[in-house]
């Protein structure tokens, strides 16, 4: 037990440093105090994901051996290899054979015969098999009683195979596509790894490295493996990726902590050295590295469903129970009319054929592709094609704040000087600085920041816009250089014109930075000293302060004055820095004065203080209008960042997901001057929540705040808790989305309903187990991407609706066939020819149509009661509009039959004479007689008229769709253009099997009397007028009964 | 979802079904499946009276003594009597039992072929020419006599059973009535029979009445069953006296004409 308790130390070590005093006991008495709660399931549930959660993280502990206890030697002999010298080529292929390549097996992919024969039993595909194994049963069956013409059924049974076949083909490779985009993904740019080998150094691909490889890092470099350091040289190292701490951490070569996870003297795989240089042995490769087992760790969370998965079920549910319901209710009318069973058999199958639309899961396959597309366009790459439709569902987006939110480099943002403060242009394309540079003090403070400056641009880059420049150095000195660069342009000449004569760099003692110039001035020869560093510590050495360019006595008044000015600074989560200089006097320093940094010969206080530049990690420009776009859509933003809660604070604040006249409880304690605790917590909208505090809060805790608070700020969190904050969401019921770019988003990531990955930033581990990738790292092409998955969700529903229509005309037709024993209307083979041929591109063509009215300015759809596929849109189109066009493909029926000299009244009843293959003398209502074969092609004739009139009222069908609620002339009846492609194919499809098909008898189709084309023209035109209507009183009367049982 | 037990579902269903407390029954109240079921008739008599109105605009369009199209019914088919279920003819001569039904099915058909019946109902025509009668569609036209006495030995008058007693059974063709319809434009279309497949020997004689098995021009044309009330189709009998017997024999029968 006891070695179980410090296995769980370790883990909460390398999820949160800041944590150790939680003890495992608390969780336990955590998940006591839920266990009295409703949802006990829930949590049960929770727990096992906890559960295995932090077993998946002993063995990662396990996972290292001792080797960071071990010494250089011990290390050598129990790798056979030699610091100096390496491995032998050979020792090492061999290694490579028993150990495999060093890169991460990609997650076990579904079997693609597996993934195939899913798309085979998927949706409506077991019914259509039912009807297909009836077909060849009946077939069987007829063979047997040696009827005459049994293979009708063998056919109708291979061509519903067939259909089946055909359509899970089609979306196996619709998905197949779609994940090929992701596939290029993979294939990244082999990385290069500097090893010694054969007592050489030489450059190796990284997935050749083996254990016991001595490798090279330099600043820059990622770390090809996990190493352990056995040499290092101002070594620091990212490890963001892997543990989420933000701050780079320094390495060295000795053993600190009894943690592998925590000692220095490992670096892990995938981390990025940031500065410095190490040697060091490699000790896992591959799949064995810290990284490797995160990434298979992300399997064990489950992945949530879609919600548009849930909704096509729901829908198929639907469609399939109407489709059994009514074939087994009218398998029993027709039993106990006496039909024979064999012939009940057949009907059951027509009337399946009829209420199944076949194509329409393509359809729904080929619409999620088309905007899928649309968004790979807008730089959102979709993974899984029904994630399109999630984003659109999201209610809340857990957004990271480094390089989705920000631009991901520090800009100086503030300048004080003169006693004032300035502020900077902080946009992404900087070509000038508005402040006003009149004043010398303004002259000597670029001084500093020009010279006081070690980092260089790479050279050859003098025709990119500064802000795009690769810079080598920290993070501050780049923004000071791009900032100097912008207003003074070529800095590096005038460094060049100063030259430099001594320097002391940065160090975290002394925290100031220091240099000694000559000037450029050749009439001056005094040496100057310029000096940057933490405020407080610049100011401690000053006994002056320039003000308009002149020196004055450093007072108390002007070390106020400086004090509020940092601490505004401060305030708004900057990082300050302070400057100073001193003129040299040249008397003390002539030209030839030995400066020496070890004994600083030279002065180091009473400097003149300058001013203070402060520098952010700035909003990018487009985040604060998207911020407001999700505000406007109802979509609530919270931020999840590792870094300080001022700085996140203030970043919330400048984007947005904090409002301006939003306050904090720690705001409306400072406002009124109380004790945090007496604040009325319900008073404040927004919320900062630090990692720590979260660290101690109970679950219902977290649903208080995430419940009562509309802005919410989660600062110092570890990626760790960012799964809690998901889960936390999610049991409000909310559709989240997650982004997050490092291997330790990845459960996250994947607990969220859509984890989106950031393309530029994201760790590989963060990309597979997303569902999105955003290609530009921002912020704003997510609210593209909700904006399209609205768009979609509201054009499926037309799509389905509009599907959904003719499959009532479909159906009455078997039904009055039954009932009436009328010549049988429509044939099973032109169903199919109608859902798979004439209706395919129409229903596509809905996925183009453009939004009604402004999406993003209504709530995130209701994931209980907006559904796809609801009671309004069944009913209205299978009892209203279905009726409608039914009569008018019957009206057709009657007039061919009648016109042909059969009228209604003699069609009732008919239906055993008429097809009895020996009745060759059948009377018509003139008294003119036919033969079987005759009857049968007549026959064909009312199939094929049947199917020309549906296919006209579907055109009336697809147009009324393009809308909902507004009038079709609002919307614009040509705006888009796809639905004429649809209505012009579907026409068009329709003529050639009418005429061009027409003599090929499998098919029975006939050519058509023109003028049967017209006849049900008036019950078109008839379902145009009511739709309008419709759509009206909806307009007009809101909330009214015609608008809760119309619209849909 | 899986997480409901099967009683809660009851439960729901239940719920569902009859709600106490909002007194709905299925999602809704008494109210308002009032109102849908009120929509919905008014919406359904609509629809009904717009089917109604275009079929009966549909129907006043159409002639009451022809159809507007009749390329579906011509070529005319052919019939044969007797006809019980199928056209496959076999019996045992030494039992009654198996060849009556035929005889009955016959003597039932050519009934309303009776001389008597004839005499009194239909005219006598002229042999040989179209019986083509002029005036006013809606006029009653008359029909011309086809005496059962025709067709012979297979009239049933002096065999009462048709030649079935004797193994040699007499089968009768029909031609389609087609309104308007002239076969073999001038020429009698007349009758030809033989073997569909096999042995030709199988079929040795066959004999056909009246005449050498022609339909006279003067049955036609048709007037349709309106003004053509007493019109009786003229037959051909054939006379099957030679044919293999205890063997299946598949004969096949043409009308020769122009125009088919």
């Amino acid at each position: 037990l006891l070695q179980k308790k410090s296995d769980v130390y370790s883990v909460e070590d390398l999820w949160d440093k800041r944590s150790r005093k939680t003890d495992i006991g608390d969780e336990e008495e955590k998940y006591k105090d839920l266990k009295g709660n409703k949802k006990k399931r829930r949590q049960k549930t929770l727990r096992k994901k906890w559960r295995t959660f932090y077993s998946l993280s002993f063995s990662l502990s396990f996972g290292i051996q001792d080797d960071h206890k071990l010494s250089a030697s011990e290390l050598e002999e129990k790798y056979g290899t030699s610091v100096n010298k390496g491995l032998s080529s050979a020792r090492a292929a061999e290694i490579l054979a028993r150990d495999g390549p060093n890169s991460l097996t990609p997650p076990k992919a579904t079997p693609e015969i597996v993934k195939f024969l899913k798309q085979m039993v998927g949706g409506f595909s077991i019914l259509l098999w039912i009807g297909a194994v009836f077909s060849w049963i009946s077939f069987g069956i007829q063979l047997a009683q040696g009827a005459e013409s049994p293979f009708d059924n063998l056919y109708l049974g291979v061509v519903l195979a067939l259909v089946v076949i055909l359509t899970g083909i089609f979306a196996y490779y619709q998905e197949a596509k779609s994940t090929n985009i992701m596939a290029s993904f993979s294939k990244m740019i082999p990385q290069q790894a500097l090893v010694i080998r054969d007592a050489e150094k030489k450059e190796l691909p990284a997935d050749q490295l083996v254990v016991g490889d001595i490798v090279e890092i330099k600043g820059g470099d990622r770390i090809p493996a996990d190493i352990r350091l056995i040499f290092t040289q101002g070594c620091k190292v990212d490890n963001s990726s892997l543990t989420g701490e933000s701050e780079p951490q320094s390495r060295s070569c000795d053993f600190t902590h009894e943690n592998p996870l925590e000692t220095r003297n490992i670096a892990f795989y995938s981390t990025t050295c940031v500065e410095g240089t190490a040697t060091g042995i490699v000790i896992n490769t591959g799949d064995r590295t810290v990284i490797g087992r995160i990434a298979s760790l992300t399997s064990g969370v489950g992945n949530e469903k879609t919600p548009i998965a849930i909704e096509i079920e729901h829908f198929v549910y639907l469609v399939a129970g109407v489709a059994i319901s009514i074939g087994v209710l009218f398998f029993i009318i027709s039993v106990s009319m006496r039909y024979k069973i064999l012939d009940s058999i057949i009907f059951l199958i027509g009337i399946i054929v009829a209420n199944v639309p076949e194509g329409l899961l393509a359809t729904v396959t080929v619409s999620l592709s088309l905007t899928a597309k649309r968004m790979a366009k807008k730089n959102c790459l979709v993974k899984n094609l029904e994630a399109v439709e999630t984003l659109g569902s999201t209610s809340i987006i857990c957004s990271d704040k480094t390089g989705t939110l920000t631009q991901n480099r520090m800009t100086v943002a503030h300048l004080w000087f003169d006693n004032q403060i300035y502020s900077a242009d902080t946009s992404e394309d900087q070509t000038t600085q508005p402040f006003d540079q009149s004043s010398p003090s303004w002259t000597a403070l670029s001084k500093i920041v020009t010279l006081c400056n070690r980092a260089e641009f790479r050279p050859g880059q003098e025709n990119l816009p500064i802000m795009k420049r690769v810079v080598v150095g920290d993070a501050s000195e780049t923004a000071l250089l791009k900032f100097a660069e912008v207003i003074l342009g070529d800095v590096m000449s005038i460094r060049a014109r100063n030259r430099k004569v001594a320097e002391i760099p940065f160090n975290s003692t002394n925290k100031f930075q220091l240099s000694i110039h000559e000037t450029d001035d050749p009439n001056d020869k005094r040496f100057l000293l310029v000096m940057k560093g933490a405020p407080e510590r610049i100011l401690e050495r000053c006994s002056t302060i320039m003000i308009n360019g002149k020196e004055e006595p450093l007072d108390s008044e002007k070390a106020e004055a400086f004090q509020t000015a940092y601490m505004e600074l401060g305030g708004l989560g900057e990082r300050v820095l302070g400057f100073c200089h001193l003129y040299l006097p040249e008397d003390e320093f002539p030209d030839t004065y030995p400066f020496d940094t070890d004994s600083m010969n030279f002065p180091t206080s009473n400097l003149c203080f300058v001013g203070l530049l402060s520098m952010i990690d700035p909003p990018r420009s487009t985040v604060p209008d998207a911020v407001s776009k999700c505000r406007s859509a109802g979509i609530k933003v919270i931020m999840v960042t590792g870094d300080h809660p001022i700085t996140a604070k203030a970043i919330a604040k400048s984007v947005g997901i904090i409002s301006a006249t939003s306050e904090t409880v720690e705001d409306i304690a400072k406002r009124l001057n109380i004790p945090v605790e007496q604040v009325n917590r319900r008073e404040a909208t927004a919320a900062v929540v630090n990692g720590m505090e979260l660290k101690d809060m109970s679950l219902q805790q977290l649903d208080e705040i995430l419940c009562n608070h509309s802005e919410i700020v989660f600062a110092r969190t570890s990626p760790q808790q960012k799964l809690i904050i998901v889960e936390g969401c999610q049991r409000q019921g909310a559709v989240v989305a997650v982004t997050g770019d490092g291997v330790n988003d990845s459960p996250a990531l994947k607990k969220a309903d859509i984890g989106i990955a950031m393309g530029i930033a994201g760790s590989d581990a963060a990309k597979n187990a997303a569902d999105m990738v955003l290609l530009d790292d921002n912020f704003a092409s997510i609210v593209t991407g909700v904006e399209e998955g609205r768009l979609i969700f509201d054009n499926l529903k037309k799509t389905i609706a509009y599907t959904l229509t003719k499959n009532i005309a479909e159906l009455c037709p078997f039904l009055i066939y039954i009932i009436a024993s009328i010549p049988m209307p429509i044939g099973t083979i032109t169903i199919l020819f109608i859902d798979l041929g004439t209706d395919i591109i129409p229903s596509v063509a809905l996925a183009y149509e453009k939004a009604e009215s402004d999406i993003m300015n209504r709530r995130p759809r209701n994931k209980r009661k907006d559904r796809l596929v609801n009671e309004q849109l069944a009913v209205y189109s299978y009892l209203q509009i279905g009726i409608m066009q039914s009569v008018g493909a019957f009206i057709t029926y009657f007039t061919v039959y009648a016109e042909q000299g059969f009228l209604p009244s003699t069609l009732l009843g008919v239906r055993v004479d008429w097809e009895n293959n020996a009745i060759n003398d059948f009377e018509d209502s003139y008294g003119q007689q036919w033969t079987k074969y005759q009857r049968m092609y007549l026959q064909w004739t009312g199939y094929t008229a049947f199917f020309v009139s549906i296919t006209i009222q579907q055109v009336a069908d697809l147009i009324i769709r393009k809308t909902r609620r507004n009038s079709i002339f609002q919307q614009g009846l040509f705006r888009n253009k796809v639905i004429w492609v649809g209505i012009f194919s579907q026409i068009g499809i329709a003529l050639i099997l009418t005429y061009g098909l027409g003599h090929v008898t499998a098919l029975n189709f006939t050519p058509l009397r023109f003028q049967y084309w017209f006849v049900a023209v008036p019950f078109a035109i008839l379902i145009w007028v009511y739709d309008e209507v419709r759509k009206l009183f909806i307009r007009r009367y809101p909330g009214s009964w015609w608008d809760k049982n119309m619209y849909y | 979802m899986g997480s409901k037990t099967w009683a809660d579902l009851a439960r729901e269903m239940k719920m569902f079904l009859w709600n106490p407390e909002e007194r709905t029954c299925l999602g809704r109240t008494a109210k308002s499946w009032g109102l849908i079921f009120l929509f919905y008739f008014i919406f359904y008599t609509c629809l009904a009276g717009m089917f109604a109105f275009c079929l009966y605009v549909m129907l006043l369009t159409l002639s009451p003594y022809t159809p507007r199209y009749r390329d579906r019914v011509s070529p005319p088919g052919v019939m044969i009597r007797p006809y019980l279920n199928g056209f496959t003819i076999a019996f045992n001569v030494s039992q009654p039992g198996t060849w009556q039904p035929y005889v009955d099915s016959m003597h039932h058909f050519l009934a309303a072929y009776d001389d008597k019946v004839q005499e009194e109902k239909n005219i006598e025509c002229i042999s040989g020419r179209y019986f083509i009668q002029g005036g006013n569609e809606s006029e009653e036209k008359k029909a011309c006599q086809f005496k059962r006495s025709l067709l012979q030995n297979c009239s049933g008058i002096e065999d009462p059973t048709f030649g079935y007693s004797k193994g040699q059974p007499c089968i009768l063709l029909k031609m389609n009535r087609i309104i308007g319809y002239r076969p073999g434009a001038g020429v009698p279309v007349s009758v030809d029979c033989k073997v569909q497949k096999g042995n030709e020997s199988n079929l040795r004689s066959v004999d056909f009445y009246p005449g050498n098995g022609t339909f006279d021009l003067m049955y036609y044309p048709y007037y349709g069953k309106l003004t053509h009330v007493n019109y009786t189709s003229p037959l051909v009998a054939m006379h099957f006296t030679d044919v293999k017997k205890n063997y299946m024999v598949p004969i096949q029968c043409s009308l020769n004409g122009k125009g088919f």
